[in-house]
């Protein structure tokens, strides 16, 4: 009921928003969240319009991030798009490459312009990373981020009798125990991001040439070269074979629905799932995603984020950026960066969110809120978090295709990421050739 | 016969203009754009737009996944095409022996064309749902049956949930047409034959043929355009991409990869391939067909 009362209200707003006599400053933003995360935006947009008479924000579905993506470029190639776009991660080179196009105003030229305090250096350094360009200046505004956290239902594990493992090779000690047990030992969500990019990331090691794309356009994924990744799905592949892991197709929901119905032991998602799945009769922690301490040396590295970040679309008129500036300034406030936060399970983005969940003992009421955030902030990484490739969602699709073939042996190891490596490098090129 | 004709030499242009606009507006101008789109390479906005001659149709080419679409695009086509004609001729030869209840069974067995792939496909999942699936429990349990691991049971799957709703089109069009067979020609042959299985090979099936050829290639546009919604919903290509058609990975180069070059170029392609496949059903099938 609450869900068709805020779209109600955003009608009665949108209408009264087109009676001359009041002349507010429309700005449309469209996004790509729909269900439980959808009503939390049409929830943002309500509140800024009610702190103030002069701007309504009129918030659009469009329904998957894919979807909104194609909706905003067709809308932009007719001449009617929205002012403000949530984009994904994967799409995130794409916008990034637009603003010399003229298409996408960089987040920092338009706080310059509109006098927002855009001090990269009030985001957290994964998140400011994924969204700026090569120089390492703004571009995308920061909004929903998670990353890949596994999440372990607690009463297996006391069932069985082990804790929570931090590294692989404590995975490896207690997997066969809970397998005995009748359990499902692991179960993850998504091969390109959690167990490929994040991969990397979380083992610092470099996933494409060019520096991740940083540094230069990226010619070629780095795969069948990395040996560590080698090692690690081989490993995969065992753990498949001794039915420590089970791999249900590419769906998310269908790798997550053993973990939801308490069969599986440890489940690998994203802490934007969080809010989600907090009301299941399930006694589950979230944790750090593990790592091979044999790779790292002991030592633990972040993966970086994924979600999306806002766009600020070109073509529209000065008083509508100004009124948009104000929006953009509201949404970055410690208060609604914590609120976010706290009803999603996305992790603060910005330092004064994080300050303010320390100041009011957020975490001490919350504390499954806090793995992302500590683990996105570890530092000494050496690679910068995050990629910059184009056609990202078309290599994953590459990855779909022959990453399943590991386990099912179709593949070798080694087949499987050279085949993945030749796919991946001619999408690059042909995304190269755009520039 | 007295020729009727416009006064003025443009009256008729008037009354085409409306049709002539809308076909225009929604066939011609997305063609031409497909051809421009794949002879062009550019970003996703539009943008760093040139000229690429064949590059776009040989990147498609040469992509393995490409080849893997193509074969089961027509494994899927022909398979979908048996199953369904098959099954909805058996269906309508039976349904018109009937004769108590005929339109009760008539119109339960044409329901399912009612529905739209996309429902088809999400119906199915509950089918094959490892969950709670009945089809996946019992199929599993015969042999083992995952198809999120083996192609062969992607296949089943897919087989199943394109020609369910495939069969009732079918159905329709054959008990049309077993209707419009006549009566005498059918009282003949009953003292002719006794064997109703030849009566039938023999006379109601090649007078069928009409029906037939038209069901045929009915089945197989569906089987090209409209399957896209029953993979979306049901397998996305799983277990590896080997359960792609040609237009899904059309809409996925296109949609969710924004290479609208390469899409563009496979639209092309498939059309020259239902092109192709058309013209030979019409100038060496159909001729072999006998129209009333």
């Amino acid at each position: 009921m609450k869900f068709i009362r805020t779209k109600a209200v955003a009608l009665f707003l949108l209408f009264f928003s087109i009676s001359p006599s009041f002349a507010k400053t429309e700005i449309h933003w469209w996004y790509g969240n729909s269900g439980f995360l959808g009503d939390v935006i049409i929830e943002i947009a309500k509140r800024f319009n009610e702190s103030q008479d002069d701007i309504v924000v009129i918030p659009t579905g469009k329904g998957s991030y894919e979807d909104n993506l194609s909706a905003t470029i067709a809308a932009y190639r007719a001449g009617d798009h929205p002012h403000y776009t949530q984009v994904y991660d994967a799409g995130a080179a794409i916008m990034v490459a637009q603003v010399k196009n003229g298409v996408v105003i960089g987040f920092e030229e338009m706080g310059e312009k509109y006098g927002i305090d855009v001090n990269a250096d009030n985001y957290i350094p994964q998140v400011k990373n994924f969204y700026a360009d090569a120089d390492g200046k703004m571009i995308g505004v920061p909004f929903n981020s998670s990353t890949c956290i596994m999440y372990a239902n607690m009463d297996i594990l006391k069932k069985v009798g082990v804790d929570v493992p931090t590294t692989y090779e404590e995975f490896e000690e207690i997997a066969q125990k809970i397998k005995d047990a009748g359990y499902i030992p692991l179960v993850q969500s998504h091969d390109p991001w959690i167990w490929t990019e994040n991969f990397f990331s979380r083992h610092n090691l470099l996933m494409t040439d060019g520096n991740n794309g940083f540094d230069d356009v990226p010619t070629k994924t780095l795969f069948s070269e990395t040996p560590e990744f080698i090692t690690h799905w081989t490993k995969v592949k065992e753990w498949h074979d001794k039915g420590w892991y089970a791999y249900k197709g590419r769906g998310w929901g269908d790798n997550q629905a053993p973990f939801n119905a308490g069969e599986a032991a440890f489940w690998f998602g994203s802490s934007g799932s969080f809010g989600g799945i907090k009301d299941l009769p399930i006694n589950f922690t979230t944790n750090q995603i593990p790592y091979w301490s044999s790779i790292t040396g002991g030592k633990a590295y972040p993966t970086f984020i994924g979600g999306a970040a806002n766009w600020i679309l070109n073509g529209h008129t000065e008083e509508e950026y100004a009124a948009l500036a104000k929006f953009i300034k509201f949404m970055g406030s410690p208060e609604m960066d914590l609120y976010y936060h706290n009803t999603t399970g996305y992790t603060v983005v910005t330092k004064g969110g994080g300050q303010l969940a320390e100041t009011i003992n957020f975490y001490r009421t919350s504390p499954y809120h806090k793995t992302a955030p500590e683990q996105l902030n570890l530092e000494g990484a050496t690679i910068p978090g995050g990629y910059r490739a184009g056609n990202w969602p078309q290599i994953r699709e590459v990855i779909y295709e022959n990453f399943p073939k590991i386990l099912t042996g179709e593949l070798s190891v080694e087949e499987a990421m050279k085949r993945t490596d030749e796919g991946a490098s001619k999408l690059l090129a042909q995304f190269a050739k755009t520039l | 016969m007295k020729k009727v004709q416009f006064k003025s030499k443009y009256t008729q242009y008037i009354f085409l203009a409306p049709t002539l606009i809308i076909i225009s507006i929604f066939l011609y101008l997305p063609i031409v754009q497909t051809f421009r789109d794949a002879f062009t390479t550019q970003d996703a906005f539009g943008f760093g737009r040139f000229f690429a001659g064949w590059d776009n149709f040989k990147f498609v080419l040469s992509d393995p996944s490409y080849l893997v679409a193509l074969k089961f695009t027509f494994i899927y086509i022909f398979v979908i095409t048996v199953i369904s004609c098959s099954l909805g001729l058996l269906l309508a030869v039976q349904a018109n022996k009937v004769i108590h209840g005929k339109s009760a069974y008539k119109t339960l067995l044409i329901w399912p064309y009612a529905i739209a792939p996309a429902v088809v496909g999400v119906t199915a999942q509950y089918f094959f749902s490892e969950r709670f699936g009945i089809l996946y429990a019992l199929f599993n349990s015969l042999w083992g049956f995952d198809w999120t691991a083996n192609i062969f049971d992607a296949y089943i799957y897919l087989f199943i949930a394109g020609s369910w709703k495939q069969i009732s089109a079918n159905f329709i069009f054959f008990l049309a047409g077993l209707q419009t067979i006549q009566k005498s020609v059918i009282e003949a042959s009953l003292i002719d034959c006794r064997s109703s299985l030849r009566r039938f090979w023999t006379i109601t099936f090649p007078l069928l043929m009409p029906t037939t050829f038209f069901l045929v290639i009915i089945n197989i546009t569906y089987g090209f355009f409209d399957t896209f919604g029953i993979i979306d919903t049901t397998t996305i290509g799983a277990p590896s991409g080997e359960t792609k058609t040609l237009v899904y990975k059309a809409y996925i180069d296109g949609f969710r990869g924004l290479d609208l070059g390469a899409a563009g170029a496979q639209s092309i392609i498939m059309m020259l391939l239902v092109l192709i496949i058309t013209i030979i059903q019409f100038r060496y099938i159909e001729r072999r067909i006998h129209y009333n």
